[in-house]
């Protein structure tokens, strides 16, 4: 049994260079819908990228150096459209019903990277050490305790959130993003539905 | 193109397409978004709750506070885990309880944690809190309570002149001089550290003491004037003119309504709703019948897709 060669055949028979980096499209491909989560995609790039220079800086840089601020400000208004763009995308592919033809597991992992990156933003204002993470750590506790998670998270714990934010979070997200990518790629893009709209349901 | 592309798209027309050019146009699109909404509108830095600017301003609130911690009339002393074991005090839904599995994993001892404590380090440089402690520590609980909410009481019709709080005369004990020597403590600035100091000093990486003592009627006072209080929609707002975290409007909106809103239980509530009608509905709608027929029932498909079905191929019925 040769391992690269069955790696080779199930390249092959599901994920080429082709597929991984089209340089066609389905012709129904035709659509702002199919921009937003590339406007996801990007923003979380942006969002990288702002938080990996505030991180090398540091929280006086960016609270009170001018440019630490703009910094600080691109990161802000990266995640007003990391949301908006998610948003836009989840309902798109809703009302696409995109889960069609065996492309659930697409849209669950797509889903579940959307919580992680709820539980990112919350540990994103968490971190700020302002008065919004403040107010919203002594807020935020009650229902994460209501449930038991307030026995291993903390909201009030900055060494523990501000980790959380700047290397366990996104580091998940984007391994999400990228098992979400490949699947994608792999499917293709999902058949139009027949313009009466029968079979949506269950995956299939 | 694999097998399985070549399966999935048989019989479709294709057309040129470069994913990088777009990947990059797109990236350039979001970035000159981002760029000229921070260059307009910057971002909201609102300045943190301080000891020291309570104690200057609100000298009373912060007396209110450490006096209630020793009274045993703050929200802490009845939290339930995991800050007390006291887990009849956990919030529960038909009996379930899911806070008192885990038991008081955080231990706080409001008195001991939030008063007591950083007087007691605050003695080594104010030695004339050393008596009042070591009277009030040496007293019996009754006496302490007694104490601590005479003091409570009076200070409604405490006088601030200057910097000097005064009460009418009562049987305080030693609490006055405690208190004393909290507001001194808070003006020093230096109660944050007093709250924190532990064992791995000088590392602190644990804010919750800290951010715990203000939580009630002080962080309320300023979230208030800041419009962020829960019934206002709480954490889905931000300080200043800014759009806030929107996508938790759904969550937030649960805390408006009843029974969330009044219910002493409302946070688990909250919680199990999210659970059931955030997270896994949306995560298995595809399987959930009428949730996957609302695209049919809503065609926003037809928008989407209508250059395709304008096409001789799009008119077709599919076998999918």
């Amino acid at each position: 049994m040769n391992l690269t060669r069955r790696l080779q055949r199930t390249l092959q028979r599901n994920l080429t260079l082709e597929d991984a980096l089209p340089t066609r499209m389905p012709v129904y491909v035709d659509s702002v819908a199919y921009l937003f989560g590339a406007g996801t995609l990007m923003a979380l790039v942006e969002l990288v990228a702002t938080g990996v220079v505030l991180t090398v800086f540091g929280p006086d840089w960016y609270h009170h150096r001018p440019v630490g601020r703009f910094v600080n400000s691109l990161h802000f208004w990266g995640v007003q459209v990391f949301f908006a763009s998610l948003v836009l995308h989840m309902a798109t592919k809703f009302f696409m019903a995109a889960w069609r033809d065996g492309r659930w597991p697409t849209w669950a992992v797509g889903m579940v990277a959307f919580f992680v990156a709820l539980f990112a933003g919350l540990t994103g204002y968490l971190a700020q050490t302002n008065f919004d993470s403040q107010w919203i750590a002594v807020q935020s506790k009650d229902a994460i305790n209501a449930v038991g998670g307030g026995s291993i998270f903390n909201p009030m714990n900055l060494g523990q959130v501000l980790t959380l934010h700047v290397v366990v979070l996104p580091l998940v997200i984007v391994g999400l993003v990228g098992v979400h990518l490949v699947l994608i790629r792999r499917d293709g893009p999902v058949h139009p539905l027949p313009r009466s709209g029968d079979a949506m349901d269950g995956g299939r | 193109m694999s097998v399985r592309s070549e399966q999935t798209l048989r019989g479709v027309p294709t057309k040129p397409y470069d994913l990088v050019l777009e990947g990059i146009v797109v990236l350039l699109l979001v970035v000159a978004l981002v760029v000229v909404l921070a260059a307009l509108f910057g971002s909201p830095d609102y300045p943190t709750v301080r000891a020291q600017d309570v104690a200057r301003d609100q000298p009373v609130a912060l007396l209110r506070t450490a006096a209630g911690f020793l009274a045993g009339t703050s929200d802490l002393q009845h939290y339930g885990p995991p800050y007390t074991a006291t887990t009849g005090d956990a919030q529960r839904v038909l009996g379930v309880a899911p806070a008192a599995w885990f038991g008081a994993t955080h231990p706080i001892r409001p008195a001991e944690d939030l008063v007591l404590a950083p007087l007691q380090r605050a003695a080594q440089l104010d030695p004339s809190l050393a008596a009042p402690l070591a009277r009030f520590r040496s007293a019996t609980p009754a006496e302490q309570q007694s104490w601590a909410r005479a003091y409570l009481k009076a200070l409604d019709h405490a006088v601030v002149k200057g910097s000097q709080v005064s009460l009418p005369a009562g049987d305080y004990g030693p609490v006055t001089a405690l208190m004393d020597g909290m507001l001194r403590l808070g003006r020093s600035g230096l109660l944050a550290g007093a709250l924190e100091a532990g064992p791995r000093q000088p590392y602190v990486l644990d804010t919750t003491r800290a951010l715990l003592f203000f939580q009630g009627a002080v962080d309320h006072s300023a979230a208030k004037s800041l419009n962020m209080l829960g019934e206002t929609w709480g954490i889905s707002h931000e300080t200043g003119p800014y759009p806030g975290a929107w996508w938790l409007w759904p969550y937030t909106f649960l805390y408006q309504v009843p029974p969330m809103a009044t219910s002493s239980n409302g946070d688990l509530l909250v919680v199990l709703i999210v659970l059931l009608a955030l997270v896994l509905l949306p995560l298995f709608a595809p399987f959930v019948p009428l949730v996957n027929r609302v695209p049919r029932w809503i065609p926003l498909y037809r928008w989407i897709w209508r250059s395709w079905y304008e096409r001789p191929e799009g008119r077709k019925p599919r076998r999918t």
